[in-house]
This record gives C-alpha cells, sequence and structure tokens, in this order.
C-alpha cells in the first residue's frame, strides 16, 4: 500500500471520529453553554454562545434550588447502592464462578433473566412492596430497590471475570492455609479490580442518572436525588431553560470526573483477558 | 519430613461413571523424591491433588506419618505444592508473595522477615522482592513459587509439572537446582510430570501412571531396563523400546527358539526355565541402544544375528538413530549408535542383539514374560 493511500485512510479515519466526536460531545457542549445563559438569553438565540458568563446560576442552583441537599441524597444513595451492589455482586459472581452446586445454572438463569424486564413493569410492585415495608419515601428504600436492579448486571460483569482466574489460584491460596472466606476477600477481589472498577462505575453512572425509581418512590423534596430536582424547573407552563441545564451540568460534573479517573480500568475490565 | 501413604487410593469425579485413579497404592519413604509419571490425563495430578487435600477421596486411605488425613483440610495437612502455572498471587509483590502462607499461621513478623529472607537468598530473589509477578521471567516466577513452598518447611513437597511452562535451556538448568535444592532440604517430594527425562534424572524412584491406574513403580533405571509391560517399554526411552511380534517355538534340544519375522534365534539358556512351557505369539523388546551394528564392540554374550535392510539414517550429532527394516515384520526397528557407525540407506547388515537387555511380553496381557529366573521373584 502506497503512503498516499495510508494517508487517506488515515485522514478518511480522522474525519468519521471528529464526526462522531461532535455528534457525542456538542450536545453536553451546548447545555454547558445553556448553563452560563439565562433563560431569556436562551430564548434569543439557542445556540449561541455565552456574552456574559453568568456564574451566579450554579451559585443559585446549588443553595436556593436546594441543589445541594439533592446532590448529598444522590451522593448518599448511589454511593450506599453502589458499595451494596459491589459486595453482594462480588460474592454472587465468585460463587456461581468458583463452586458448583444444585441449581447453580437455574440461579444464575434466573437472576440473568430479570434483565430482560423493563423497569416499568416492576415498578408497581416495588411501589407496594416498599409501602408495606414501611421503606417508601425512604432513602433507604430508594437504595434498596437501586441495588435489586442493578445486581443482575453486576453479578454478569463479575461472574464473567472472576471465572477467568485460574483456579490454580485458589488452590494455591488453599494451600497456603486460607479459608474461602479469606480467599474471596485477599485473591478473588484484589485480582478482579479491574472488573469490579468497570461494575462501580457502570453502576455510579447509571444510578446517578436514574429517575423512574427517584420520582415513584420519593416525594419529599428533602429526600429527591439529584434527576429529580432537575425536574423542578419544569412547570406546567414555562420551562426555565437556563437552570435546568445549570442543574443537568451539576449532575454530569461527578460523572464525568469518576470517567476520566476510572476510564483506564474500565477498559481494562471490559477487554480483559480478550488478548494473552 | 514425613512419610506418605496411600492404600487404594480411587477418585470418581462428580457427574462421571470412570475411575479417574484407580486403586492407587504406594509409599513414599521419608526424603524420599518420587515422580509420578505417565501421559497427559492418565490422572497423575488428580492423585496429586488428592495428596494435597485439593479433591476429595472417593475410596481408599491416605496417611502422612501414618496418621489417616482423607478428611483433614488442604490447610491442616502441612504439604506445600508448587504449580504448572505457578498460581502466584498477581496482586502482591514477590516479598508478599512468599511470606503469604506464614502470615496465615500467625508467625511473628520477625521470623516471616527472616525466613522470607533466606529463601530469597537461596533462590537468588533477593533483587526481585519488590517487583509484582508479571515483571518477572518465566524462570524467576517459577523460583518464586518454589520459594513459597521452601519458606513454609513443609512436611511434604508437591509438584505439578513445574517446568513444562519454561523453555529448554531453562528447563535444564532448574532440573538440576530442584534436584540440588532436595538434597540440601532432605524433603519428602512427590513430582508429577509427562516427562521421561525429568523422571529418570531427578526421581529417587519413579512411579508410572496409565489410565489411572499404577502400572511400575522402581528405581528409574530399573524402570528403564526392565518394564513390566509394553506401555512402560514404549513410554520411557527416546526412540522407544523395540516392540517386535514374534513366536515363540522350541527347536531340536528344546531350547526356546524366537522367530522374527523369516529369521530365527535362540533365545539364552538362562530363559529355559522360566519361559516354562510358554509358545506361541509373543512381543520381542529391545531397546534401541542394545542393538549393535556390525564392527561394533558388543557388552555380554547373550549375542543373537538378524539380517536386516536400513531403511533410514538419522546422525543426531552426539549419535546416530539407524531404522532397519526386518523382512517379514511390518514395525520398524530402531538401532542407536554412535556418531562412528557407518551403514547406508538400503545397506543389508547383520545386526547384533543383547538378548540379556531384552524382553519378552505377552499380547495379550502386554505384561512382560519373565526372562531370566532372577526376575520371577
Amino acid at each position: 500500500m502506497s503512503a498516499l493511500m495510508r494517508n487517506w485512510k488515515h485522514a478518511v479515519l480522522m474525519i468519521l471520529l471528529s464526526v462522531y466526536t461532535a455528534f457525542a460531545a456538542g450536545p453536553v457542549f451546548w447545555v454547558s453553554m445553556m448553563s452560563l445563559r439565562t433563560t431569556t438569553e436562551i430564548a434569543h438565540n439557542p445556540y449561541a454562545l455565552p456574552e456574559t458568563f453568568h456564574f451566579w446560576k450554579y451559585s443559585e442552583a446549588w443553595f436556593k434550588s436546594n441543589y445541594n441537599i439533592y446532590f448529598a441524597n444522590s451522593v448518599e444513595v448511589v454511593l450506599s447502592a453502589v458499595a451494596i451492589v459491589t459486595l453482594i455482586g462480588g460474592m454472587a459472581a465468585h460463587c456461581f464462578a468458583r463452586y458448583r452446586f444444585p441449581l447453580r445454572r437455574v440461579l444464575y438463569f434466573t437472576i440473568f433473566s430479570t434483565i430482560i424486564f423493563p423497569p416499568q413493569i416492576t415498578i408497581i410492585a416495588l411501589f407496594q412492596i416498599l409501602v408495606e415495608y414501611g421503606l417508601y419515601n425512604t432513602r433507604v428504600g430508594l437504595t434498596l430497590a437501586y441495588v435489586a436492579f442493578q445486581l443482575p448486571i453486576t453479578v454478569y460483569i463479575l461472574e464473567s471475570f472472576f471465572a477467568r482466574i485460574p483456579s490454580d489460584l485458589y488452590d494455591a491460596a488453599r494451600m497456603d492455609g486460607y479459608s474461602e472466606w479469606s480467599i474471596f476477600w485477599r485473591v478473588s477481589m484484589p485480582v478482579a479490580l479491574p472488573a469490579l472498577s468497570t461494575a462501580v462505575i457502570v453502576n455510579t453512572i447509571l444510578l446517578w442518572n436514574e429517575f423512574l425509581y427517584a420520582v415513584v418512590l420519593i416525594t419529599d423534596d428533602s429526600k429527591r436525588t439529584l434527576p429529580l430536582g432537575i425536574q423542578k424547573f419544569m412547570g406546567d407552563r414555562l420551562e426555565d431553560i437556563g437552570m435546568i441545564a445549570t442543574g443537568l451540568m451539576i449532575a454530569i460534573i461527578p460523572v464525568v470526573v469518576i470517567y476520566i479517573f476510572f476510564s483506564e480500568k474500565l477498559i481494562q475490565g471490559m477487554t480483559a483477558g480478550a488478548v494473552k | 519430613m514425613a512419610v506418605v501413604s496411600l492404600k487404594g487410593l480411587t477418585k470418581v469425579y462428580e457427574g462421571s461413571d470412570e475411575e479417574a485413579a484407580k486403586n492407587i497404592t504406594f509409599r513414599v519413604e521419608d526424603g524420599e523424591f518420587m515422580v509420578l509419571l505417565g501421559p497427559s490425563g492418565c490422572g497423575k495430578s488428580t492423585i496429586l491433588r488428592m495428596i494435597a487435600g485439593l479433591e476429595t477421596i472417593t475410596a481408599g486411605e491416605l496417611s502422612i506419618d501414618e496418621v489417616v488425613v482423607n478428611n483433614v483440610p488442604a490447610k491442616d495437612r502441612d504439604i506445600a505444592m508448587v504449580f504448572q502455572s505457578y498460581a502466584l498471587y498477581p496482586h502482591m509483590k514477590v516479598w508478599d508473595n512468599l511470606a503469604f502462607g506464614l502470615k496465615r499461621r500467625g508467625i511473628p513478623k520477625e521470623d516471616i522477615k527472616r525466613r522470607v529472607s533466606e529463601v530469597a537468598e537461596i533462590l537468588g530473589l533477593t533483587p526481585f522482592l519488590n517487583r509484582r509477578p508479571h515483571a518477572l521471567s518465566g524462570g524467576q516466577r517459577q523460583r518464586v513459587a518454589l520459594g513459597r513452598a521452601i519458606v513454609r518447611n513443609p512436611k511434604v513437597f508437591l509438584f505439578d509439572e513445574p517446568l513444562s511452562n519454561l523453555d529448554a535451556a531453562l528447563r535444564v538448568s532448574t532440573r538440576n537446582e530442584l534436584v540440588n535444592l532436595h538434597h540440601r532440604l532432605g524433603a519428602t517430594t512427590i513430582y508429577v510430570t509427562h516427562d521421561q527425562v525429568e523422571a529418570m534424572t531427578m526421581g529417587s524412584r519413579i512411579c508410572i501412571i496409565n489410565q489411572g491406574q499404577v502400572v511400575q513403580i522402581g528405581h528409574p533405571m530399573e524402570v528403564y531396563r526392565k518394564p513390566a509391560n509394553t506401555f512402560v517399554a514404549a513410554f520411557l526411552g527416546s526412540p522407544p523400546m523395540n516392540l517386535i511380534p514374534a513366536k515363540l517355538d522350541r527347536g531340536e534340544s528344546e531350547r526356546p527358539r524366537l522367530r522374527l519375522g523369516d529369521q530365527l534365534i535362540t533365545l539364552p539358556n538362562s530363559w529355559d526355565a522360566s519361559l516354562g512351557g510358554h509358545k506361541g505369539d509373543v512381543i520381542f523388546g529391545i531397546r534401541p541402544e542394545d542393538l549393535f551394528l556390525p564392527g561394533s564392540e558388543v557388552p555380554g554374550t547373550n549375542i543373537a544375528q538378524v539380517d536386516v535392510d536400513v531403511n533410514a539414517v538419522e546422525p543426531l550429532g552426539a549419535e546416530t538413530v539407524f531404522i532397519f527394516n526386518l523382512e517379514g515384520i511390518e514395525e520398524k526397528i530402531r538401532a542407536r549408535a554412535d556418531r562412528f557407525a557407518e551403514a547406508r540407506r538400503g545397506d543389508r547388515v547383520k545386526l547384533m542383539l543383547n538378548l540379556g537387555a531384552a524382553r519378552l511380553f505377552d499380547p495379550g496381557t502386554t505384561k512382560v514374560i519373565p526372562g531370566d529366573e532372577k526376575e520371577q521373584n
């Protein structure tokens, strides 16, 4: 292949990637610009760049629109749910990958098959259950719902990774005198760190943005999570687009930060075992 | 140090009807280096894992120092094992890999430090103590795996094909290191391999396993020179023992004779009594190094001659392997000669057979027919 041909291929690839990047990042950029403009300015010209950067909007959203509370609620609910789901998911995945026990396949299939149900199907039953157990309109209730919702995919991600850990490693730990419980903590979990990071990132992003369960299971303003806070700026007749954009940016920033810091681990976890 | 005794050890895996190990019985003496040798899938690793406590025992009795340990968990058997894959903990540095087993046993930190340092020194791992396994070469990883076993100072060492992931040159040097280490530690060792060179050079005794059963146990040279059946004869040696279909009958003087193709050879006097009335089809086994070309110096007095045609010559540098056709027999005959031996493809030569080292096997049972009275005991 000639150098000219190679350069052409390279150029075409770069153009395609640039178009895709613009397609994916464009809306985020647009929202970030709107977050620094007032609703009046946006109404006048939705796509313009800010003439004045209204950073005060962030402060107003954070303090006057209770975003500090929503943010704290989101952090509490999401971190708790992610911690629990990672722990339980890790244990379940370790067992599925490592032990042979009766009904193992049936159990795995049952857990995994719940992925196919859209959340709308389970929401009414879940609502009823939480009401009966006094967990409706509580952050604990929402956390537990999130745990149940994310557990199957977490088990799936982790089980496929745990299954690839050589069994010799477990045998060596047994020969070294460790119990099954210790082996889980001292061998399985540290070795599976890339997969655990993947599960943590995926769950954090999904739950941080989760709206349906939150809007159905939480009614008190003081218990709302960030996605519900954004909804507050949507009135029946008037939508405060500027503040919605500011709220969105407040919600997006932690996710972007997490992704920037953990993306390497995420890729490692997703591609682990692909190359020897 | 310890004595390991297996009595009728049997393993049937869940969901399988076949016995992966059948009625395994042998005893490894204190300080002995026992090699379990057999082809892949013969059950040798299963036996080792039962000894280690990593597999349950379906039937039979396993004892260490006369104490039955069938139901004792692996962690309480005081056994260390080196795995084929090394099984180093990838998230731990070399130091932590070595100390991992000691920490669990509640050994004081100072002792752990001393023992790890000593073992690292012995194995030349001191410069690598702060590295993780992925930053080590294959040989270094192998030594860490070895160190992890040694540092615990266990009663018994188990090795599951520990050299098979090393390249040829490193395998030879590590083999030598392992033998030296065994002499130094004097530990009871059970070593699994499918490599006959490892078995011959390392073991105090070899236990040959085939299809889950013990076929023969003995000192390496004894097993090599006196294989108990055609499997051992063909499995040990490179090239392996020549196994030639033959007919045993009696000559005019009632002396046992062997018909190899169209040619007759008379068997030595010493075989008379032990062969008894044995007649008919047999398999004549003779190692390539017990066949001699004309002009070679032949050891012993029980020499027979057959006419053969040279089919191929394989000069290997230090020695030459000749492949012969014997008229009336399909099987090729291989002879190992020194590098100066001369014969060309197509030549007809008188091949001399050292019958003192030959074996006869029953084609039905594949077991040896004792040729010498002494072997009957």
